[in-house]
């Protein structure tokens, strides 16, 4: 079937394309969207693969909000970005180093498995139409692999009391309103009777 | 089964297309006369005080990281709810134990008072 080859090319090379836009547009807005074309290629490559539940929650999570929030710290952060690019020729060697580190793991792992290619790896079975990848997670996520889904809730639990603890500002000075003590007001609370004599004329 | 996802890579392929084709008609044959005027940021009205860059509070960023965390919380029912009826008790309490834990920090969220907006 050439046509899953030409699709999968077609998407991997718009992601390696948008990957690299993204750290070589100057804007950091554009960056963030470049990203998002990025994710939405590799959910397309994933799709190839036929696994559909990771690729619609990387669509959702990923595209839907982790890039809003990404987006949303760029354009309101207050980012000056000629103090960044300062330093560049003086971290370049260090950059290069990790860079290569990182490429020569990377090249490792794929001579671990075999050689490059797509040979390497074997192409998923294809499977019948009835059949139902995200049922697939399922049945295998909460009984085989409980563990790992119950370290992950503890993990999200972690990620809320830090994201708490970071970010909650207490603000005494702010007003606000208490429904609750609105509805509960009483006429006396608010209107206070004053008995004043009348007014005399004053003697001359 | 791959097949199935034909249409959807047509529509892919037609959208792209008209979205190339109609803006690269557009650059090709609109008119094009800049002047400063037009490129100013407004034709009328105040000229722009300040960045568009400014610090705002964090608690924005709370409310969307909690939002990114429910949202997570929620992707993993999906498949739970599929298999349901093959998981058996063991699954319904694997789930159980999962919302407990995001239970004690949603009471948590709630009773910091990170869920108010002052």
């Amino acid at each position: 079937m050439p046509i899953i080859e030409i699709t999968f090319y077609l998407f991997a090379a718009v992601l390696v394309g948008a990957a690299v836009m993204v750290i070589s547009v100057r804007n950091p807005v554009y960056a963030a969207l470049f990203l998002v074309l990025t994710f939405f290629s590799a959910a397309a490559l994933w799709l190839l693969l036929e696994v559909e539940f990771l690729a619609i929650v990387l669509v959702l999570v990923y595209v839907g909000a982790v890039m809003v929030l990404f987006l949303f710290v760029v354009m309101m952060l207050d980012i000056n970005l000629a103090p960044l690019k300062e330093g560049f020729i003086r971290y370049l060697p260090a950059a290069i180093t990790v860079a290569v580190v990182m490429a020569v793991e990377l090249m490792m792992v794929l001579w671990v498995r075999g050689k490059f290619g797509s040979e390497a790896f074997e192409s998923p079975v294809p499977h019948p139409p009835d059949y139902n990848n995200t049922k697939e997670v399922g049945e295998w996520l909460y009984t085989q692999y409980m563990l790992p889904f119950e370290v992950a809730g503890i993990i999200l639990l972690v990620a809320i009391i830090a994201a708490v603890a970071l970010t909650l500002r207490r603000r005494p000075e702010a007003k606000r309103q208490d429904p609750a003590r609105q509805v509960q007001v009483k006429r006396d609370d608010r209107i206070r009777m004053v008995k004043m004599k009348s007014e005399t004329k004053v003697e001359e | 089964m791959l097949a199935e996802y034909f249409p959807i890579l047509v529509f892919l392929g037609v959208s792209t297309m008209l979205g190339v084709v109609l803006l690269g008609l557009g650059s090709l044959l609109g008119p094009r006369r800049p002047s400063s005027e037009k490129l100013s940021p407004y034709e009328c009205g105040f000229e722009a005080f300040e960045d568009t860059r400014s610090k705002f509070d964090v608690r924005y960023y709370l409310v969307a990281i909690l939002f990114i965390i429910f949202d997570l919380e929620i992707a993993y029912f999906i498949p739970w709810a599929l298999a349901l009826d093959t998981l058996g008790t063991f699954g319904l309490f694997a789930m159980v134990i999962f919302v407990v834990e995001l239970v004690i920090g949603f009471f948590f969220v709630w009773k910091k008072g990170a869920l108010e907006w002052e």
